[in-house]
Order: structure tokens, then C-alpha cells, then sequence
């Protein structure tokens, strides 16, 4: 999503792991942790002359 | 042979659906267990601030559904235009409100129509300002350079189309408006089983 984000227009894109967050129940945090799930904070810009 | 086009079109429908009735029941049934953290535990897992939340409606903070705290970083300043993707009950659209302030707007977009009624009764009751649409993420119905600033909570990732609803937030957005998103991410691609079954996307 970083990405697309970028490829999209977006500036001074930044990207931050969401601390703690997992999933309820046990067989889905395995099965997201085996695929690399995560939550992620993301900020960017508009280019003011975009 | 299915038509790959036909079948992405067919997938997209159910999904829809399957989102509809998946966030419908967070919000109709707060007290149900569901494999993700919902509610308040999750809202303070995820650092909202206590008293927001005793501030907020109960009903908004029981449905609250989201991954992450986008108020970290969007710097929301009274007067500001703000949309919140997403906006389920409305939460995140209340917290906004108060930083944007009565010279502000909020607006919320959501696929679900009966989640805008509920998020729009339940920032009255707190006597916030926010208006909602239905609306889809790939299509935003908001004029071009509308908002100063976006927030979203856990929906870009529900959609096929994720270049689609990025560019949207992309043509919404002032020239030099900014967004705060959090959201799901996957370092590896997910299995076929996964993106075709509608209930573990949606989910």
C-alpha cells in the first residue's frame, strides 16, 4: 500500500506498525502472522500544487 | 471457462455483501465475540484516549471496529474539512468532529446505508456535525479538492481495488491535504482460498 500511495501522487508518505493490535482468536493470529498480516499507520501529503 | 472479468465482477458483489452483513452485525450485536478485538478493548488497545471514549456515545464506541488509532497523526485543526472512509457507527467521525470544531465539517462515506443512519444519530446525540453518504470507496461521492484531510480505520484493505480507492482519496484531497490511514497490510500474497472466499476477506 506504501506503494501505491506513492505511485498514486502522495508526498512525505510515511508508514507506522499499529502497536498490539492481533486478532482475537488464536487460529487467526497464527494464520496472519504466517502471512506477514499487519496493522499499519499511514500518513501523506497532497502535493500543494498537485 | 468462467470469463475472468464476469467472475472478478461476481466475487466483488458477494464481497460486498458479505461486508455489509459482517460490519451490520459488529454494530447490531456489539456483545458478540468475533475473531477480531472490537469495542472499546479495542479502541484502548489501540490508544484512544479514555475519556473520548466515555465522552463518545456507547453505542458508537461498542460498534467500533477499526485496527488502529488514525488520530495519532492527522492533526485535525478547527476549521477543517475531514472525511472519514469508512465510517461505520461513527466513532472515529465523532472523535473528528471535536477537532475540527463547529467551523468544520465532517463527512462520512460508507457502503452501508443503514450504518450512515446509525453513525448520523449517534454523532446528534453527542451533539457533533457530521453528515454521511453511501457510497463506494472506488467512486467517492465527493467533489474533486473537497476535504483537507482524510482518516479511515480498516476499509482500503476490504476492497479489490486498492490503486482505485487511493486515487480517489488522491482527487478528494485539497492540493496539500494530507490523510491519516490505518489499515491491514500482507507482506506475502494471500492464498487463492483467501481472496476468493468472501467471508475471510471481508473479515
Amino acid at each position: 500500500m506504501f506503494r501505491l500511495f506513492e505511485e498514486s501522487g502522495f508526498t512525505r508518505v510515511r508508514s507506522v506498525v499499529v502497536p498490539h493490535f492481533r486478532f482475537r482468536k488464536l487460529a487467526t493470529q497464527n494464520s496472519a502472522e504466517a502471512y506477514g498480516v499487519k496493522a499499519v499507520l499511514f500518513t501523506a501529503t497532497r502535493p500543494a500544487t498537485a | 471457462m468462467a470469463d475472468p472479468v464476469t467472475t472478478q465482477a461476481s466475487l466483488e458483489a458477494v464481497l460486498k455483501d458479505e461486508i455489509i452483513r459482517m460490519y451490520q452485525d459488529v454494530a447490531d450485536n456489539p456483545e458478540g465475540e468475533y475473531h477480531f478485538f472490537h469495542g472499546r478493548e479495542a479502541a484502548e488497545l489501540f490508544g484512544y484516549d479514555p475519556a473520548w471514549l466515555d465522552r463518545a456515545p456507547a453505542g458508537a464506541v461498542a460498534s467500533f471496529a477499526g485496527v488502529g488509532n488514525p488520530h495519532l497523526r492527522s492533526a485535525i485543526q478547527p476549521g477543517e474539512t475531514v472525511l472519514d472512509l469508512g465510517s461505520g457507527a461513527g466513532l472515529d467521525a465523532i472523535i473528528a468532529s471535536w477537532s475540527a470544531g463547529p467551523s468544520g465539517q465532517v463527512i462520512g462515506v460508507d457502503l452501508n446505508p443503514s450504518m450512515c443512519v446509525k453513525a448520523q444519530a449517534h454523532a446528534a446525540t453527542s451533539g457533533s456535525r457530521m453528515e454521511c453518504h453511501q457510497g463506494r470507496m472506488e467512486a467517492i461521492p465527493l467533489p474533486d479538492a473537497s476535504v483537507d484531510v482524510v482518516i479511515s480505520n480498516g476499509v482500503i484493505n476490504l476492497s479489490f481495488r486498492k490503486r482505485q480507492v487511493i486515487e480517489e482519496l488522491f482527487r478528494v484531497l485539497r492540493p496539500g491535504g494530507r490523510l491519516s490511514v490505518t489499515d491491514i497490510v500482507s507482506a506475502k500474497p494471500l492464498s487463492q482460498a483467501i481472496v476468493s472466499d468472501p467471508k475471510l476477506w471481508a473479515s
